[in-house]
């Protein structure tokens, strides 16, 4: 019998989901591996039973998605965090700059009281997560090599050098030199620097490396003339969450 | 030894018909001053008068990712070693790419031998390139003797104003240069025109740190616990570029890269980098490497101190490409000169 896999989201755009329905040809091999019993993009069935493998996007935002989450951990063998929401809080995370009742009443208005929600969390910060596929959206490959690490019973773990790393490998001209700010140089790699080599910056929606030279980045964008505010700003977009607890 | 020249106005046109015949890859601008060595179909497409590119032509030798083997275990285990190998012909390689190319030959030759690199290297064709002035002030190609050729090429060719003059090295060198009647031979007043290139030059590349060659073993031999190390490793992001650019480093990973059915699939050599931070970590989470200052010493012992005891050789060419990348501006000719400095 095939593994049993489900894909679940919480709080996010469900694009990583869109990733996934666009593997194209890959699909189709992968569909040969699982037995995809849930994925709400792709298939109307559902399925409350025990599972190999929980693919979760998105990040946990309310008690509800607490106490889901755990249901999920529960009758799951592996789970999988895929996309910036589920793996460092992403962009769900800038909630998390303000009082959150404050917040609320911005988004939501005279009906604020309505809608009950607690801080954002990545998936590790709730429960125990054993794969991580990083990034907004996720890069398919990466996503197809953490599944495949999965299902031979391997650990995957994701590059802790900065992007700049591929960037170069890719020998694109250096951002900095085009004057332009980019996250690279502490954003952990991993996404073959997909990004800058369309012509992009680097947002840093893989979080960052585990051991940032925060002192000497400054140094960095000081001499570029970049003011230190845009770049914390730049920083908070996906890693907001970051300073709550400890991410891969 | 043959030498021949070239009208430079023509010199378009004979890559172009080298280009027609088998794969050739040249200098092409990237922007921003920068370039980079790619494939090309039309001579004009290559810049003659480029800086050090993005990344070295070792990129050829040895690329960012190469098939070592591939295996398949549905019936037991099988496996089978590949050589990806590409015919082609490397145009305008500056001498200090000569020089590092040299390096990668000394390392991948040492036993045991490396032989998909080897395989690869014979398929390579190099036709060097002269530069008759500096390309900025981050090379340091006189202090490392790489600023005039010392081999390792096919064809070498040296601006002399209208015309190129080339040294054909090698019998491969031979027939580059019957291609499409271009070349005619030299004769005295290019040689006393070659001369004058070279006296000029010697004029101008000298003296890029205020120290000698012969020194830098004594000098790295008393470095181990200076402080400059601390200082720039405060400075460095481990961003890796300094050992990406570099035509010298030639550290690997090796990973498996399984096929979809998990049954077959590929190994693959990916460049890797003392710089990162997974580099010297082990089992554990222990690192022998652990601190920024201790990475960057490591950078430039492997070029000026543990080369010299093994292969009796340097392993920085002088390029500048270490520096010219670095966002923190860590610069390598500032770095000897403090060293210098110190122990002196």
């Amino acid at each position: 019998m095939k593994p049993r896999i489900a894909f679940f989201d919480f709080a996010c755009c469900e694009g990583c989901q869109l990733q996934v329905a666009n593997l194209g040809e890959a699909l189709l091999d992968v569909l040969k591996l699982v037995d995809v019993v849930e994925f709400r993009e792709v298939m109307s069935e559902k399925w409350a039973g025990p599972l190999d493998i929980a693919v979760v996007e998105g990040s946990i935002t309310t008690k509800e998605a607490v106490e889901r989450i755990e249901k999920i951990r529960a009758r799951s063998r592996i789970l999988i965090a895929y996309g910036s929401c589920a793996t460092i809080g992403g962009v769900n995370g800038m909630k998390n700059r303000s009082p959150l009742e404050e917040i609320r009443r911005t988004v939501y208005g005279e009906h604020a009281h309505t809608f009950p929600t607690i801080a954002t969390r990545p998936v590790d910060q709730v429960v125990k997560v054993d794969y991580y596929v990083h990034g907004c959206p996720i890069w398919p490959p990466e996503f197809i090599e953490v599944l495949q690490a999965a299902l031979q019973g391997v650990p995957c773990f994701p590059p802790d050098h900065a992007v700049c790393v591929e960037c170069k490998l890719n020998e694109n001209v250096c951002l900095y030199d085009k004057g332009v700010t980019c996250l690279g140089p502490v954003t952990r790699a991993g996404c073959n620097s997909w990004c800058t080599n369309n012509g992009n910056i680097c947002y840093g929606c893989r979080g960052l490396v585990s051991n940032p030279n925060t002192k000497g980045a400054m140094d960095v964008l000081a001499r570029y003339r970049i003011p230190l505010e845009l770049v914390l700003n730049k920083m908070s977009m996906y890693n907001a969450c970051r300073e709550q607890g400890k991410t891969p | 030894m043959r030498y021949v020249t070239i009208p430079a106005d023509k010199m378009a046109d004979y890559i172009t018909a080298l280009a027609r015949r088998q794969k050739v890859v040249a200098p092409v601008e990237k922007g921003k001053g920068q370039f980079a060595f790619e494939p090309i179909s039309e001579g004009r497409e290559a810049t003659l008068t480029y800086i050090p590119t993005i990344l070295p032509p070792k990129k050829f030798f040895m690329p960012q990712y190469e098939t070592l083997l591939e295996y398949d275990l549905h019936e037991g285990q099988k496996m089978q070693a590949v050589v990806e190998l590409e015919e082609m012909v490397l145009f305008g390689v500056h001498t200090c790419d000569l020089a590092g190319i040299a390096c990668l030959n000394t390392v991948f030759s040492d036993r045991p031998k490396d032989l998909n690199y080897l395989i690869r290297k014979n398929k390579i064709v190099i036709i060097g390139l002269e530069c008759v002035a500096y390309c900025d002030e981050y090379a340091s190609c006189a202090l490392m003797n790489n600023h005039l050729p010392n081999g390792g090429y096919d064809l070498f060719l040296t601006p002399l104003g209208d015309r190129y003059i080339g040294h054909v090295n090698t019998y491969i060198g031979d027939s580059l240069v019957e291609e499409g009647g271009f070349f005619r031979d030299a004769t005295g007043a290019d040689f006393a025109a070659l001369e004058e290139v070279r006296r000029r030059k010697r004029e101008v590349f000298h003296d890029e740190v205020p120290i000698d060659l012969d020194e830098i073993p004594r000098i790295f031999a008393h470095s181990l616990r200076t402080t400059i190390w601390k200082e720039i490793g405060d400075r460095c992001l481990s961003c890796g570029n300094c050992t990406n650019v570099c035509p010298t480093c030639y550290c690997f990973d090796i990973v498996d890269k399984p096929n979809l059915d998990l049954k077959s699939g590929r190994r693959i050599r990916v460049w890797d980098s003392c710089q990162n931070e997974r580099f010297a970590k082990i089992a554990g989470g222990e690192s022998f490497r652990k601190e920024r200052s201790s990475r960057k010493r490591h950078r430039f012992f492997r070029k000026f101190r543990y080369p010299v005891d093994r292969f009796g050789k340097f392993f920085c060419t002088g390029c500048g490409r270490c520096s010219r990348t670095c966002m923190a501006r860590i610069n390598l000719k500032e770095t000897l000169a403090q060293l210098a400095r110190e122990y002196v």
